[in-house]
């Protein structure tokens, strides 16, 4: 628990960038990158599954709030919270225990692997849940590749940033 | 008893997925109507003071081009006052009166999207009132409160406008498909009209939400559905849904009487 301070200045930071700075109405454009995903990857490994998926479900609901935007956040990030542990086994094949992984000091490459998929897997939930229907696939297949790999280049921005600045 | 607790301590994770997700699928269901709009599109108190924190940063930082924008609105504003005041004797004279606001929230991805206002009740805003700007319709108000009002937009696929052809008076019904924030799809225009592309859409003036005349769009693809006999039109929007900063609240004083009337005709 000694990672909670940085879990929550991350989570003061993006949230504020996510309301601030990448908002597609606000902006005036059609996608705007989901930075608050990152929220998700680095939560850590170790905090019990029941917490994890409150966490999400918190983080969701904040963005839902500032989007305006249903429940369609909450529902993508409790889906990603839940499915956590599969998603680590499937980037992350030689770690034995997932419980003593340590996202952040992974490579680099193996970083954006977990994180790519996270991204894609979020915000197909997320546009799914959006669309509620099968009327609407063309757009919805454009909004889910173009928002993220928004959101991928975001992401990978300020990794590079912050990781750089810790050096 | 001991078997269910043990099953439950064993299945806690699993359980508390299906209560959140229930939670967040009831959250999304009740987005999507139009009638009670969710608890996220609607806001009081805390949730008001942070949109409106939110929008003035961001009007600090776009004040430029607000004020270009609203030098925009004003010229197309005076050029319509001109062309009126020179019609003025064909026109009624209906006692509409708007009040400015400005959008401090706004969606345009959802199936039923919503803006919310900088004013409410305090102000005079009331619910059925018609949201507009220089360049087109916005939205109906559907709640309010006393320092802000939700306002259903036009891209919504719930919400139906009475439209028509301005240079023929061919009047149907203009709707959202939910596809793209710059168009809208206006049906049930009789083939009588002979729609051209580029032709004008306006508001028919028939409901006490928005007065007649008012800008939509112009006709950028007319199909007729095999076997009909009206055309499907395709309505590129004058306004830009996805940058709205100014808009007016349509007042129309004789609203609530035209509504009884009606009413008090249908209980005949």
């Amino acid at each position: 628990m000694n990672r909670l301070p940085t879990l929550i200045a991350w989570f003061l930071g993006l949230f504020f960038v996510q309301a601030f700075v990448f908002d597609p109405v606000l902006l005036g454009i059609p996608y705007a990158p989901f930075v608050y995903v990152l929220l998700l990857v680095f939560l850590p490994n170790g905090w019990a599954p029941w917490i994890v998926l409150l966490t999400g479900f918190f983080i969701g609901l904040c963005v839902d709030f500032i989007f305006v935007s249903g429940g369609v956040h909450t529902a993508a990030c409790l889906l990603i919270s839940y499915a956590r542990p599969l998603l680590i086994r499937a980037v992350f094949r030689d770690t034995i225990t997932p419980n003593n992984l340590n996202i952040e000091h992974e490579s680099f490459g193996s970083l954006i692997r977990y994180i790519t998929i996270v991204i894609f897997a979020h915000h197909f939930i997320v546009f799914v849940a959006v669309v509620g229907n099968t009327a609407r696939i063309g757009w919805l297949l454009n909004a889910w590749l173009s928002n993220s790999l928004l959101t991928l280049l975001a992401t990978v921005i300020i990794l590079t940033l912050t990781r750089s600045s810790k050096k | 008893m001991q078997k269910l607790l043990n099953s439950i301590l064993r299945n806690g994770t699993l359980l508390l997925f299906i209560l959140l997700f229930g939670l967040a699928i009831g959250f999304i269901a009740k987005s999507q109507s139009f009638q009670q709009s969710s608890l996220f599109a609607f806001n009081k108190g805390v949730s008001a003071s942070f949109f409106e924190a939110r929008h003035h940063f961001f009007s600090f930082l776009k004040r430029q081009s607000h004020n270009e924008q609203l030098v925009a609105e004003n010229q197309f504003l005076l050029n319509q006052l001109i062309t009126k005041n020179n019609q003025a004797l064909l026109l009624d004279s209906i006692p509409y009166e708007v009040l400015p606001a400005q959008v401090i929230r706004n969606s345009i991805n959802l199936n039923n999207n919503y803006l919310t206002l900088n004013l409410g009740e305090k102000s005079g805003i009331k619910k059925e009132m018609g949201v507009i700007t220089a360049k087109g319709i916005v939205g109906v108000v559907n709640k309010t409160n006393a320092q802000t009002s939700s306002v259903i937009s036009l891209l919504s696929k719930s919400l139906r406008v009475n439209a028509k052809l301005k240079k023929s008076n061919h009047f149907g019904s203009l709707y959202w498909d939910g596809y793209n924030p710059n168009s809208v799809i206006l049906s049930d225009v009789p083939l009588a009209a002979n729609v051209v592309l580029g032709d004008t859409i306006v508001t028919g003036g028939m409901s006490a939400i928005f007065p007649a005349e008012i800008l939509i769009g112009v006709v950028s693809e007319a199909t007729v559905p095999l076997n009909d006999n009206y055309y499907s039109l395709r309505v590129s929007l004058f306004e830009d849904m996805t940058n709205l900063n100014h808009v007016y609240v349509v007042n129309f004083p004789l609203a609530d009487a035209i509504k009884n009337s009606i009413n008090y005709k249908d209980n005949e």
